[in-house]
């Protein structure tokens, strides 16, 4: 399969995708855990969506407000991010201050 | 109010990234559709105004990549569309965006000063045309036969006037005074630019029955006899009778009370023709240049000056001081009255040129008279006629701009014009190359083509653009110069329009030295630069784009599309 260039944001976000895996998300909600502004987050939304690691769906609102978009891992973007994420891991660790907790 | 604030940044939030959904890329409309549906979400209104920011950046990098980058580079784009599926509504925008630049250029056409302006940048060119011709005075020409038609006496005296053509002149002129007696003045500015006419004489005697006490139809009388000696351009020296008549009619002229030029008349008529029949043409304000007064009338004044100074002296040497200062005290008098009287600086010159002369004979003779305090007062009024080393007001050449902007001005006027022309061309040659791409059945060459023919027609549609307000703003001041001196008779502003228009021919092909005088009016004259720069740069995008376009077509290499 092939696989988007995962970049730090793009990371960042599938973080916290894999924090509730089965959740559909809003893309303001992911904006504000992220700290990503709408013109970095949406671009690496659809790039995730059209490789097939997320879904999306549209929701209908009340009457004159227009349908919000929600997204949600796919399995294969579950493997992936748990793979990508396994990667990433070792590298950060060595990044932490050496006065912390975690 | 602050709630009243945030409803308006919503508001505006809004619409701006609606906007941008509107000119996106179809693939990405449906990021554009999420992120608006976000916005009512999102807490704040600045934070709003933030996200719709942000949301219609990215929107509007998609849409420029989709049209200059073949398969838009973007990460959002559809996979398989081509990229005229993709970036159609762009092209469109792009289109409308050209489309209002080429529409206010045209707009700037409504504004009468613009097209004067248009009309002076273009005139060098067709000045070689007229010549070519063998018809300098078109306009001239066709103003004459609307007037006849008309039975204008006012048009047709307008006309007589100005004619270079002495014949033609002198025919309109008696059709203006057989229409309207009251315009008899018009023969003598015709006689005097053409005194070699034979209806010169007859003129004179009905002029002279109108306005007796006029010195100037006397020097028109001297001069016909001057011009009678010249056949086929030789001048015979006059026979006693004439130099006989020749000097009766200059001591008339000498002894006259009044001089009057008539360009007060001139002017006036100016003011009542141009409006009637729009003919709003800046050179007819410098063609005045043909109806002041011509030098021969002056090079008389001064031939006789002397005359009468040396009989002044000879009557001195006599003893006869009185009678000799009689003779300065003519010419100084007759200079005053040309000083105070003339309308033009050169009238006025001739006025101080003659006063001086005078003076200095009297500061000479007063000197010998033993009157030192006489002979200094006239050493003075002597040294303060004197054209070369005095002060006095009203010589020729006054301009309030000064003859390096007239030249610089004159310069990026004439580049406007001509790059109006060059990017209305370009706009035409990449409308036709869009238009013959998006027809059905066209072939893949002229589809390639459109991408970089919408970048060519937008680039061109800005240059226009630019170019034309250039030439508006750059000329406006000339334009109330001109319509202050046809609405006023304001001689002083128009010296500046003269330098002006003077500059004009010096285009490249119309005069050898115009490659280097446009360069050096634009650069080195204090001429902003950046007009410069603004203009090679656009020309040289759409003339790339087209070489591009060209290059593609005989090429025919396939179109690379985005992975």
């Amino acid at each position: 399969m092939k696989t988007p260039r995962i970049s730090p944001e793009t990371l960042l976000l599938l973080e916290k995708f894999v924090e509730r895996p089965t959740e559909w998300r809003y893309g303001y909600e992911l904006s504000r855990e992220t700290g990503l502004k709408s013109g970095t987050l949406y671009p690496i939304l659809m790039r995730l969506e059209k490789y097939t690691l997320l879904e999306a769906r549209w929701v209908a609102t009340e009457d004159g407000v227009p349908p919000r978009h929600t997204y949600r891992l796919t399995p294969n973007g579950l493997e992936l991010v748990r793979t990508k994420l396994a990667e990433a891991r070792p590298r950060s660790m060595v990044r932490q201050p050496a006065f912390c907790s975690g | 109010m602050n709630k009243m604030l945030d409803t308006h940044l919503r508001q505006a939030a809004t619409l701006l990234l609606e906007s941008a959904i509107r000119i996106a890329p179809p693939g990405t409309r449906e990021w554009g559709q999420a992120m608006r549906g976000e916005l009512n979400y999102v807490e704040g209104s600045w934070a709003a105004t933030l996200w719709a920011l942000g949301g219609a950046s990215v929107l509007a990098k998609q849409a420029l990549a989709s049209l200059f980058i073949p398969g838009g580079g973007g990460q959002g784009l559809v996979p398989d569309g081509g990229l005229f599926a993709k970036s159609a509504t762009l092209r469109k925008a792009a289109l409308v965006l050209g489309g209002s630049c080429v529409l206010a250029a045209l707009l700037f056409f409504a504004a009468p000063p613009f097209r004067q302006a248009f009309q002076v940048a273009l005139k060098p060119w067709f000045h070689m045309n007229e010549f070519a011709s063998g018809n300098p005075q078109p306009g001239f020409k066709a103003l004459a036969k609307r007037a006849e038609m008309r039975r204008d006496a006012e048009g047709l005296a307008f006309c007589a006037v100005r004619f270079q053509d002495p014949h033609e002149s002198a025919r309109l002129a008696e059709e203006a005074v057989h229409l309207d007696p009251n315009l008899l003045w018009v023969y003598a500015v015709v006689a005097m630019r053409n005194p070699g006419l034979r209806e010169t004489a007859p003129w004179v005697e009905k002029l002279e029955r109108w306005d007796a006490q006029n010195a100037l139809l006397h020097l028109i009388s001297a001069e016909s006899i001057e011009q009678a000696n010249v056949q086929r351009g030789w001048w015979s020296p006059l026979t006693q009778e004439q130099e006989r008549a020749w000097q009766s009619a200059m001591a008339a002229a000498f002894q006259s009370p009044k001089f009057d030029d008539y360009l007060d008349r001139v002017a006036q008529l100016n003011r009542r023709v141009v409006p009637r029949y729009g003919f709003y043409d800046p050179y007819e304000v410098k063609s005045r240049d043909q109806i002041d007064l011509p030098v021969h009338a002056f090079e008389n004044s001064d031939r006789f000056a002397k005359l009468l100074v040396h009989e002044g002296a000879d009557l001195e040497a006599r003893g006869d001081r009185k009678g000799g200062r009689d003779k300065y005290w003519t010419v100084a008098r007759f200079g005053q009255l040309i000083d105070s009287q003339g309308r033009t600086g050169f009238e006025r010159l001739v006025g101080t040129t003659l006063q001086a002369m005078a003076y200095k004979q009297l500061q000479v003779s007063s000197a010998k008279g033993g009157q030192r305090a006489e002979a200094a007062l006239f050493g003075y009024l002597a040294a303060k006629f004197d054209p070369v080393q005095g002060k006095h007001p009203g010589f020729p050449g006054e301009s309030a701009f000064g003859l390096d902007i007239s030249r610089r001005n004159a310069a990026v006027v004439e580049i406007s014009g001509l790059m109006i022309l060059v990017f209305a061309g370009l706009v035409v040659v990449a409308t036709s190359i869009l238009v013959a791409g998006s027809r059905r059945g066209a072939g893949p060459a002229a589809e390639r083509a459109r991408p970089v023919a919408t970048m060519v027609v937008l680039t061109s549609a800005g240059g226009l653009l630019f170019s034309s307000v250039t030439l508006y703003l750059t000329y406006r001041p000339y334009w109330y110069i001109f319509q202050s001196a046809i609405l006023s008779g304001d001689r002083v502003q128009t010296n500046d329009l003269r330098y002006f228009l003077n500059d004009f021919p010096m285009l490249p092909g119309v005069s050898p030295r115009g490659y280097v005088t446009v360069l050096n009016a634009l650069l080195y004259s204090g001429s902003p630069s950046f007009l410069f720069y603004v203009w090679t740069g656009v020309t040289l995008l759409a003339v790339i784009g087209l070489a591009l376009i060209l290059l593609r077509h005989f090429r025919g290499r396939p179109h690379a599309h985005a992975p």
